[in-house]
């Protein structure tokens, strides 16, 4: 039976749910247009946050802090690796997109393997327990986990936000997203652009996997399975370019989920997802809002084109 | 070992079949997409479910899958490449997850537990060795049409479309057919090569389909040469003969496929890195990821730089 507190309940839980989706979104979405790359390499940085998480709390048994320290050295590494060896090589080589396609999906899939080989294919939660401390709000049960989920995906979003908006260092990003080849010629460090945008990537992804892993165990294959292709499709909807806007698609998306639970069996509801892919790749693949100037500016142009080879 | 060794034969000419026709829409196509297992599925299951289940006779059910498979992929193609290249891979990758996620959980196809009672294509002791031979039959063949094709006018048609499709485009060719007819090819490949092996090793389970599948594959040609003919052939017993070796290291179940994951992942990287043109393409015989660059005069205009 369909009831407000129903309805409620499930708005408040796909919302609370839609923060970490919101966050790869955004990550995904800021190295599109800075990078000019399709990160499929995001569920690498996932993979190594969330595991050098699980391995300072569950093995190590480490403290919070130095685990959520940890494992942010650990992905931003990772993001810089990924840009100075992968990236800037292949971009250096003009190389098709075709290659940062391939690139990007293996390393996926080598960090896939890598997970399975050394931490197995069960399950695994970041913390013994899962549960959150609840407080009824009115007719909504309202947990902790929900406020702490939504809390830090709103301080980073206006973070990040202020810092592209606002800051030297943000609009270099938006110059270099805009045209490489003018933004080198006007002083700045093109090269130090892509890594820095890959960094704050690696950042919002570990936030976002601290919060997946503290709300349900995961397998390894989840992040390449499920959450690469959240990302993608709030990307597409949202525009390539458009960074905030994913981020919407995303908790869109994600509420959209939650209420198919009224219609779906859980086990389906990822097929919405995939189904997804097709329509938006059929309906709107510029994004649901086009605007042909924004869209001149952002169009994904060949990276072997449009990129500047770095030192 | 003879049955062991005809294992191993059986397997490494099913996947020179993949290979060669992932080739196909990777290397001669300049398409990436991640779904080619899934038509190699759709093949096995429809192709074993046919004969098992109403009874059609084993060739018959065979040429079904592959038919399936073909029709299949339009609906992959057509969606995404009516958008841009670059769409393949995400819809590829959806599309594959998709109905991996379906063959898992619907009851007809023995759901994540397997497809098994799939009727054999020979009876008797020599069974295997009839299958093995059948399946050889097709992988030259298959070699043969692809080698055919691309060295004839529809090859250059390809060469110029993955190059350059405006001025494709502009001599009255359409670079969307080219594209959904090479999938098309490639995907009805996958599928027959899939009732081949339904028939041949009588048990299909999901898993067998999923990105692992795809790395494999992506591996076979990457490392042998991509866009060459037999580059994806050498790749394909290369990476069916290489897992052997750890086989024999007597490691459980559970760390062999993660194991050959990492051995496959890190074989693309080296590839990517240290030889891009794989093992038999080169400087002369062209080929490899390089192919995917475009033109002679696009090489020239860009600075002549390597891939």
């Amino acid at each position: 039976m369909l009831s407000a507190p129903i309805l409620l309940q499930l708005l408040w839980t796909g919302l609370a749910m839609s923060s970490a989706y919101c966050l790869f979104a955004v990550a995904f979405a800021l190295v599109l247009k800075v990078n000019q790359v399709w990160n499929f390499a995001q569920p690498a940085l996932f993979i190594a946050a969330y595991y050098s998480m699980y391995a300072a709390w569950q093995g190590a048994g480490l403290p919070t802090w130095v685990g959520l320290a940890l494992s942010l050295a650990v992905t931003v590494f990772l993001a810089a690796l990924l840009e100075w060896y992968g990236f800037r090589v292949f971009r250096n080589r003009r190389s098709a997109s075709l290659t940062f396609f391939i690139f990007t999906m293996v390393v996926s899939q080598l960090a896939v393997s890598l997970a399975e080989l050394f931490v197995g294919t069960d399950a695994r939660a970041l913390q013994s327990s899962v549960m959150s401390p609840i407080h009824l709000v009115g007719v909504v049960a309202i947990s902790e986990w929900d406020l702490l989920a939504l809390a830090t995906t709103a301080v980073l979003m206006l973070a990040l936000w202020l810092l592209m908006s606002f800051t030297r260092f943000g609009k270099q990003m938006t110059a270099v997203a805009d045209n490489p080849e003018l933004a080198a010629l006007y002083g700045i460090n093109v090269s130090r652009c892509y890594l820095h945008s890959m960094m704050l990537a690696a950042l919002l992804v570990m936030a976002g996997a601290y919060f997946i892993g503290t709300k349900a165990a995961i397998v390894p294959s989840s992040p390449l399975n499920q959450f690469l292709i959240f990302a993608v499709i709030a990307a597409l909807i949202a525009g390539i370019g458009r960074v905030f806007a994913a981020g919407v698609a995303a908790v869109a998306l994600s509420l959209f989920q939650a209420f198919s639970i009224l219609v779906i069996p859980s086990r389906w509801q990822i097929m919405l997802v995939y189904i997804l892919i097709f329509v938006c790749i059929l309906l709107f693949p510029q994004g649901v809002r086009r605007n042909p100037r924004r869209l001149a500016a952002v169009e994904p142009a060949p990276v072997s084109q449009t990129s500047v080879p770095q030192p | 070992m003879i049955e062991y060794l005809s294992v191993l034969a059986a397997m490494a000419l099913i996947n020179v079949v993949l290979a060669v026709s992932f080739n196909l829409v990777l290397g001669y196509g300049g398409l990436v997409s991640i779904a080619h297992p899934i038509f190699f599925a759709l093949g096995a299951y429809a192709s074993g479910l046919l004969a098992r289940d109403l009874g059609m006779p084993v060739p018959l059910a065979i040429l079904a899958g592959g038919a399936i498979a073909m029709i299949s992929s339009f609906a992959l193609s057509v969606p995404a490449l009516r958008v841009s290249g670059d769409y393949m891979v995400i819809t590829s990758l959806g599309f594959q997850l998709a109905l991996v996620h379906i063959i898992t959980n619907v009851e007809f196809t023995g759901a994540a537990g397997g497809l098994t009672g799939i009727p054999s294509a020979f009876e008797g002791p020599i069974r295997g060795q009839l299958g093995l031979f059948a399946i050889a039959v097709f992988a030259i063949a298959c070699v043969a049409i692809v080698r055919w094709l691309m060295h004839g006018p529809y090859g250059r048609a390809v060469t110029a479309m993955r190059n350059d499709e405006q001025a494709l485009e502009s001599l009255g060719r359409s670079p969307m057919a080219i594209k959904v007819m090479l999938f098309a090819m490639a995907c009805g490949m996958a599928g027959v090569v899939g009732g081949f092996y339904a028939h041949h090793f009588l048990y299909l389970t999901p898993e067998q389909f999923g990105t692992f599948a795809s790395t494999a594959l992506l591996t076979m040609v990457v490392v042998g040469g991509a866009a060459t003919t037999w580059g994806p052939v050498l790749g394909a017993i290369l990476i069916t003969l290489l897992p052997e070796a750890i086989r024999f290291l007597d490691m459980p179940i559970s760390v062999m496929a993660p194991a050959q994951g990492v051995m496959f992942s890190v074989l693309v990287l080296i590839f990517m890195y240290l030889r891009p043109q794989g093992l038999l393409g080169g400087a002369r015989a062209g080929g490899g990821v390089s192919s995917w660059y475009g033109s002679r005069a696009e090489r020239r205009v860009n600075g002549g730089v390597k891939p």
